[in-house]
């Protein structure tokens, strides 16, 4: 599973670039199984044929190298790393590499200033990539988790700063809220997709969560608190039961996959973000050794 | 469910076609998206010439990623994106005479009141199948104001078999993206009652 992509000492911008291309064609593993698992459950007919086309197109992308979407949604890094790391070199290689992709037709150009609207025309420009970083004491080696995130879902996103009363008896309002965004939302999220919740510290920290819930998880795993990990598959149910369906045409699969994270917040407020990624799960990680050995995580 | 070939630009109204029913379009299809959109209502308004003729077009709500080969741009990927931006521009390109929108997500009561108006339809590509969907283009014919940056371009696109597309919106006033919001709030009026029950 984890395989060793590399043991000389190449480049760093070399390895990130490799990196980007192959995220961009393809999906993610945990996605892949996901869709075809909900492809052989899928009881609408429809909804079945959407999910053969997004199968076939998957295919389609991996074997003429081709971006698996038109659009390459909006960069996100996650890194973490330890004492002895060098972020020099890696957050000077990730954005040429991305602009590298560009030119070379894995990504379109798709970066604007927020206001002009003026397009920079090879994906550069300020604060992209967006860089998240995490330092984890005695981690000996560096990790980098590259995340292109569609952004037709992000006009399904929600945010709504809570009171304790307003969570509701056993969590009612809190679901109520997360279903009612789902079904907004529609098939404008380009469904099945994955719903990421990030809950707790203020705004900013509970969207930040939300978006690295369905980043950096296997989109298969279980949480390690059983009481988030009970909740996750109680909305995963809930919300493929809604009937909204691959696209929002109708069917039995909306989402493949329920993410929660956590932090603490203040006694008075219980800041809530959902958050939705598309059935297109392009990411990607790896982890990079002192030795320069560099292993591909997914 | 019919499952039809359709010839772009269309001649005649879409009104046979209904909500569920897989189409294939040959012909000329032209992409638009928001700035494209704002830049036609400004044209339209200061009563400027529009760069092309959208006589019984199809607009695709979309934005491909091309490569230029010696000054010619051959495309590479193409899929939709989310139509509702587009939202309050479907009177406008209604009365310029475009018969068909292909997007995905679907559009809203004013789209669905100016598809009855025109005898149009709203097409739903498979999201996040540009690879598939660019198998139905043959290739870019022309751009126009391209200076709004690859993705906000028209690209006047040459199809052949373009699809499968699924008619999510049809000239009779039906949605089906409003029917299936509709049964998906029932659900979950039914969830919660049961819950307090």
């Amino acid at each position: 599973m984890h395989k060793i992509i590399s043991k000389s000492a190449t480049n760093m911008y070399e390895q990130i670039y490799r990196l980007v291309k192959d995220v961009c064609t393809g999906i993610s593993e945990d996605c892949l199984t996901l869709l075809k698992e909900a492809k052989e459950k899928e009881k609408n007919k429809t909804a079945k044929d959407i999910l053969e086309t997004m199968l076939v197109n998957t295919k389609l992308a991996k074997q003429q190298q081709k971006p698996v979407c038109q659009s390459p949604g909006f960069p996100t890094c996650y890194i973490s790393f330890g004492e002895q790391s060098n972020l020099q070199d890696i957050q000077d290689s990730l954005p040429k590499a991305i602009q590298a992709a560009t030119k070379d037709g894995y990504l379109r150009p798709s970066m604007v200033h927020p206001l002009t609207r003026k397009n920079t025309g090879n994906n550069s420009g300020i604060g992209i990539p967006n860089m998240e970083y995490q330092y984890v004491p005695g981690q000996n080696y560096l990790q980098l988790i590259i995340s292109f995130k569609g952004c037709g879902a992000e006009l399904g996103n929600a945010l709504k700063i809570f009171t304790p009363a307003q969570l509701g008896k056993k969590y009612t309002g809190l679901k109520r809220f997360i279903l009612r965004a789902v079904i907004e939302a529609g098939g404008k999220p380009c469904p099945p997709v994955a719903v990421g919740i990030g809950i707790g510290g203020q705004m900013d920290v509970a969207a930040r969560l939300s978006r690295k819930a369905v980043s950096i998880r296997d989109w298969r795993d279980t949480h390690p608190d059983p009481g988030i990990s009970n909740l996750e598959s109680y909305l995963l149910q809930a919300v493929n039961s809604l009937g909204i369906g691959p696209a929002g045409m109708g069917g039995d699969t909306t989402a493949l996959a329920v993410k929660i994270e956590l932090s603490h917040t203040h006694t008075a407020i219980a800041p809530v973000a959902v958050n939705f990624h598309c059935w297109v799960a392009r990411k990607g990680g790896i982890k990079i050794f002192p030795d320069a050995t560099i292993q591909r995580i997914f | 469910m019919q499952n039809v070939q359709l010839m772009a630009p269309v001649t005649s109204n879409l009104t046979d076609l209904m909500i569920g029913d897989i189409v294939h379009i040959s012909g000329t299809i032209l992409t638009a998206r928001d700035m494209a959109h704002l830049r036609m209502k400004e044209y339209l308004s200061e009563r400027k010439q529009l760069p092309l003729e959208f006589k019984g077009a199809v607009i695709f709500h979309a934005g491909p990623v091309v490569e230029k080969v010696d000054e010619k741009y051959i495309l590479r990927v193409i899929g939709p994106t989310t139509s509702i931006r587009m939202e309050p521009y479907t009177r406008m390109l209604g009365d310029i005479g475009v018969k068909a929108i292909i997007g995905k997500g679907g559009m809203g009561e004013d789209t669905l009141a100016a598809l009855q108006r025109i005898g149009g339809i709203y097409l739903q590509a498979p999201p996040g199948c540009a690879v598939k969907l660019a198998e139905g283009v043959k290739s870019i014919k022309q751009v126009h104001w391209l200076d709004l940056g690859v993705p906000e371009a028209i690209w006047v696109l040459e199809a052949k078999c373009f699809g499968p597309l699924i008619v999510g919106m049809d000239s009779q006033g039906k949605s089906l993206y409003q029917e299936v919001k509709e049964k998906a709030l029932k659900k979950m009026q039914d969830m919660f009652i049961k819950t307090v029950n």
